[in-house]
């Protein structure tokens, strides 16, 4: 092979291809040469001493000597056969053996008679009537027939046409000496049509069901239709005279031609052609040499098989000839290319043939059906590859799917993972954003004071009370982050105890009522800025009263209140037994600014939760109310 | 002393006071000494060390956070060789990671370092007499791990699984801000028996060895084999 450019380029290309052609051309030559070689080759025979070749002719009531092998008219009625006759000596030696007649090859049909008493007569045997098929014959001579010395051996040839009626060299001899030759020419050109017919019936099967599977490749169903006639024309029987029930049976003649117009589509399909209606062309043959059989007879069928028939095969494998090898050479197509090789082989073989119908070779070995096989295996083969590449195709799909969903899932990962990153980011910098707030509100403004009262100098238990207010306000953050699983409960039990520290040294009793065991309702919304807003009403309360008040007990009571509606809140009470102060119409107190300013403080806090304030105050001290919403907000809406 | 006319009985009960920053450890002598208390101070683990080498105190007050190592450390000490030593930790925010610590090696409660005068004396006289005091966030903490969750919440270990159902429902009344006498009214005990839960609950908190420790932290599954 000569080596292609690595790398064609547009005018390369031509090139390229072109010697491309050359080389498929000459290994198309190689196989043709390569099949004459083999169909040069002659049969076994039998031992030349049982031959016998000179005959005796009778026809139309003439007589003639005549040598085998021999060409006989294409048509005979009946009743004029023509009769071969002949005599053969066999040995004294010889009477306690079975001899036998053995004729290896003839046109339509034989009867065989010895010393006058028919032994033999083919017709019985549809299948050896086939002129397509080289069937043998060998007739058992019953031992009484036989005579010590000279016998007579007379052959009928039946002759129906449209071939010209054919008789080979006729060997009579002992059956054992005979019978190895009648087996293997029976092996040859019975049995193996038999398997190939059944390769042909498995092929029909997978095909139909490949095409069932994939409708949209006509190509499958166009061979398994194909594949289907071959196999129904290899079995059915064709009978020798024409019945009423042999009718539909002459059909099939035109099995070939119509085989042949399927297997070329097929071949024009598998080659990448697309289907054109005047294709359909392809079929007529076939279609006329059924109607022909239908309407027609018998008889006109087979006379018009010569010319529709056989140029169709013909036709068929010159076109598949051409169409694969365009097709190999353009599109490196391996199926198109074991396609075409099979094709020249049966091309050759069918040449062949033609050249025994017309009697240019004096054989009548018909090879063209045998050659057939060649094209099943190249089906076959073609097949097979395809199905091997298409399930490469798929593992290779398949891993880089596997690849590419890899690929996904490991972004997909990261983006989560930056995902999940970026929302605990937030959701840190928004609880420092609010932890900042609180101390901002609490222990900053704390601690300034104790800048400012140490600055100043004077009062050291004014700076140890903002100190420590700043320690309790730090303790009421860190608390505050506690989980407490939305059980206010729990961080009033803290506060309690914070109070109770803070009220002691001022001799300020705290009575702590619950109203009932479970005291507030649970809220799962419950987040720790509500709760620290809660706990600054309830301490800028307590503050009030110690500072401002001068109250003597203190009352914190905790319920849960029926609504109106059903629902459940909670409500908190702080109420002292100080001497109280007027409020104003507006809500306000008519008090101190500072003191205003810290209820206004509540105000705002209350609303941030979603709670209610109610303050009322008078000669008998101070309440505080602070009514629990349903549902605590989500957001903090009131806070800039 | 001027102290010995309104507390005779605290005489003879010496304190050990573990605590770095002097103003403080200034401030907390003051308020103990004033209630009539023997107070020694060490600023460091190795002064403290040296003290218990004098003799065991009735009470140990200390800081956790030492130049020269962690209170927790001197606390499972003093607990193993004075076992009737009252151990108190004393805490700026009374916060549960350092308070359960101490708890699990010996301490029964905190002291803030911030508290009235008046309530440092109460509270270690209350210790003194018996009555561990327990803060309503330290309960908290305590009961929120007694309740079955697929992870342990953050924060030291503590292995609940011995506190009893009743021991349990008190820790829930304190964490609720309930008086003792509430509680006892609620679940049908007697007032004076409440004291006498709340030691029960410290000692069952406490890992005694640390084979023991061990083998806790193997039965709660924070540790696997």
């Amino acid at each position: 092979m000569t080596e292609a450019p690595a790398r064609p380029g547009p005018r390369d290309l031509r090139q390229w291809r072109g010697s491309r052609i050359i080389q498929y051309v000459m290994l198309q030559a190689l196989i043709a040469a390569l099949c004459l070689l083999a169909l040069r080759q002659s049969l076994p025979e039998p031992p030349a001493e049982y031959r016998l070749s000179e005959f005796h002719l009778h026809e139309g009531g003439a007589e003639r000597a005549v040598t085998l092998p021999l060409f006989t008219a294409s048509r005979y009625a009946v009743e004029n056969s023509p009769r071969f006759i002949a005599q053969f000596t066999r040995p004294a030696g010889e009477a306690g053996r079975l001899w036998s007649v053995f004729l290896p090859r003839f046109t339509n049909g034989v009867e065989v008679a010895v010393n006058g008493v028919v032994i033999h007569d083919s017709r019985r045997d549809p299948a050896a009537n086939r002129p397509d098929r080289n069937t043998p014959q060998i007739a058992d001579i019953p031992a009484p027939l036989l005579r010590d010395g000279v016998n007579d051996l007379s052959i009928r040839l039946f002759v129906r046409g449209p071939i010209a009626g054919f008789l080979d060299r006729v060997w009579v001899g002992p059956d054992e000496a005979l019978r190895p030759y009648y087996d293997m020419r029976t092996m040859l050109f019975v049995t193996l049509p038999v398997v190939f017919s059944a390769w042909q019936a498995i092929l029909a099967v997978i095909l139909g069901i490949m095409w069932v599977m994939r409708r949209h490749e006509p190509a499958y169903g166009v061979l398994a239709a194909a594949m289907v006639t071959g196999f129904l024309q290899a079995f059915l029987q064709t009978p020798m005279e024409d019945t009423p029930l042999s009718r539909l049976n002459v059909v099939l003649i035109s099995s070939a031609p119509l085989e042949s117009a399927l297997v070329l589509t097929f071949a024009l399909l598998l080659c990448g052609w697309r289907w054109r209606r005047w294709w359909l062309v392809f079929f007529l043959p076939g279609i006329v040499l059924a109607l022909s059989g239908l309407i027609g007879s018998h008889a006109v069928s087979r006379a018009l098989f010569p010319f529709l028939g056989v140029p169709m095969v013909g036709l068929t494998l010159l076109i598949t000839a051409f169409a694969t090898a365009r097709s190999w050479a353009r599109q490196h197509n391996v199926a198109a290319f074991l396609l075409g090789c099979a094709a020249t082989i049966m091309l050759t073989c069918w040449i062949v043939d033609l050249l025994s119908v017309f009697q240019i070779v004096p054989n009548r070995i018909f090879v063209a059906r045998l050659s057939y096989s060649a094209i099943l295996v190249a089906i076959g083969a073609g097949l097979t590859w395809r199905f091997a590449r298409a399930l490469n195709q798929v593992d290779g799909f398949a891993g880089r799917l596997v690849a590419q969903v890899r690929e996904a899932e490991d972004k997909l990962k990261a983006s989560f993972a930056r995902e999940e990153e970026r929302a605990r980011a937030a959701a840190l910098a928004r609880e420092r954003a609010r932890l900042m707030r609180d101390l901002h509100d609490g222990l900053g403004g704390q601690l300034v004071s104790i800048v400012a009262l140490s600055e100043r100098g004077t009062g050291s238990a004014d700076i140890g009370d903002a100190a420590r207010a700043a320690l309790k306000d730090l303790r009421l953050v860190i608390d505050s982050m506690d989980d407490i699983g939305g059980d206010l409960m729990l961080a009033l039990g803290s506060w309690r105890e914070r109070a109770m520290a803070q009220l002691r040294p001022h001799d300020i009793a705290l009575d702590w009522h619950i109203a009932s065991a479970q005291g507030l309702p649970v809220h799962p919304e419950l987040r720790p800025w509500h709760v620290i807003q809660i706990v600054r009403i309830l301490d800028e309360a307590l503050t009030n009263a110690v500072k401002h008040a001068g109250a003597r007990r203190i009352t914190v009571r905790i319920e849960t209140m029926q609504g109106a509606d059903g629902v459940e809140r909670g409500c908190i009470t702080v109420a002292d037994d100080g001497k109280g102060f007027v409020l104003a119409a507006d809500g306000g107190g008519a008090i101190g600014s500072k003191a205003a300013r810290g209820l206004r403080n509540m105000q705002d806090r209350a609303a941030r939760c979603g709670a209610e304030l109610g303050l009322s105050s008078g000669a008998g001290g101070t309440e505080v109310k602070l009514q629990l919403p349903h549902r605590f907000p989500d957001s903090d809406a009131a806070t800039g | 002393m001027n102290a010995s006319s309104n507390e005779p009985s605290a005489r003879a009960i010496n304190i050990l006071l573990v605590e770095d920053d002097a103003p403080t450890s200034w401030r907390l002598q003051d308020a103990l000494s004033k209630a009539g208390y023997q107070v020694r101070a060490a600023g460091t683990l190795a002064e403290a060390r040296a003290a218990l080498a004098d003799g065991a105190p009735k009470v140990l007050l200390t800081d956790l956070q030492l130049p020269d190592g962690h209170g927790v450390d001197l606390i499972r000490e003093t607990r193993q060789r004075f076992p009737d030593t009252e151990i108190m930790v004393i805490s700026i925010l009374g916060d549960e990671e350092s308070v359960i610590s101490a708890i699990t090696v010996g301490a029964t409660g905190y002291l803030l370092k911030d508290a009235f005068p008046t309530d440092i004396a109460a509270t270690v006289r209350d210790l003194v007499a018996g009555h561990s005091p327990i803060s309503a966030s330290i309960a908290r903490f305590i009961v929120r791990r007694t309740q079955n969750s697929v992870e342990p919440p953050p924060g030291p270990p503590l292995n609940t699984t011995k506190l009893t159902p009743r021991e349990i429902d008190i820790l829930w009344g304190i964490a609720k801000g309930f008086s003792y006498a509430e509680i006892a009214g609620h679940l049908g005990l007697s007032r004076q028996t409440v004291p006498g839960h709340i030691k029960s609950i410290y000692r069952k908190l406490e890992v005694h060895t640390r084979g023991e420790a061990v083998f806790e932290a193997v039965q709660q599954g924070l540790i696997k084999l």
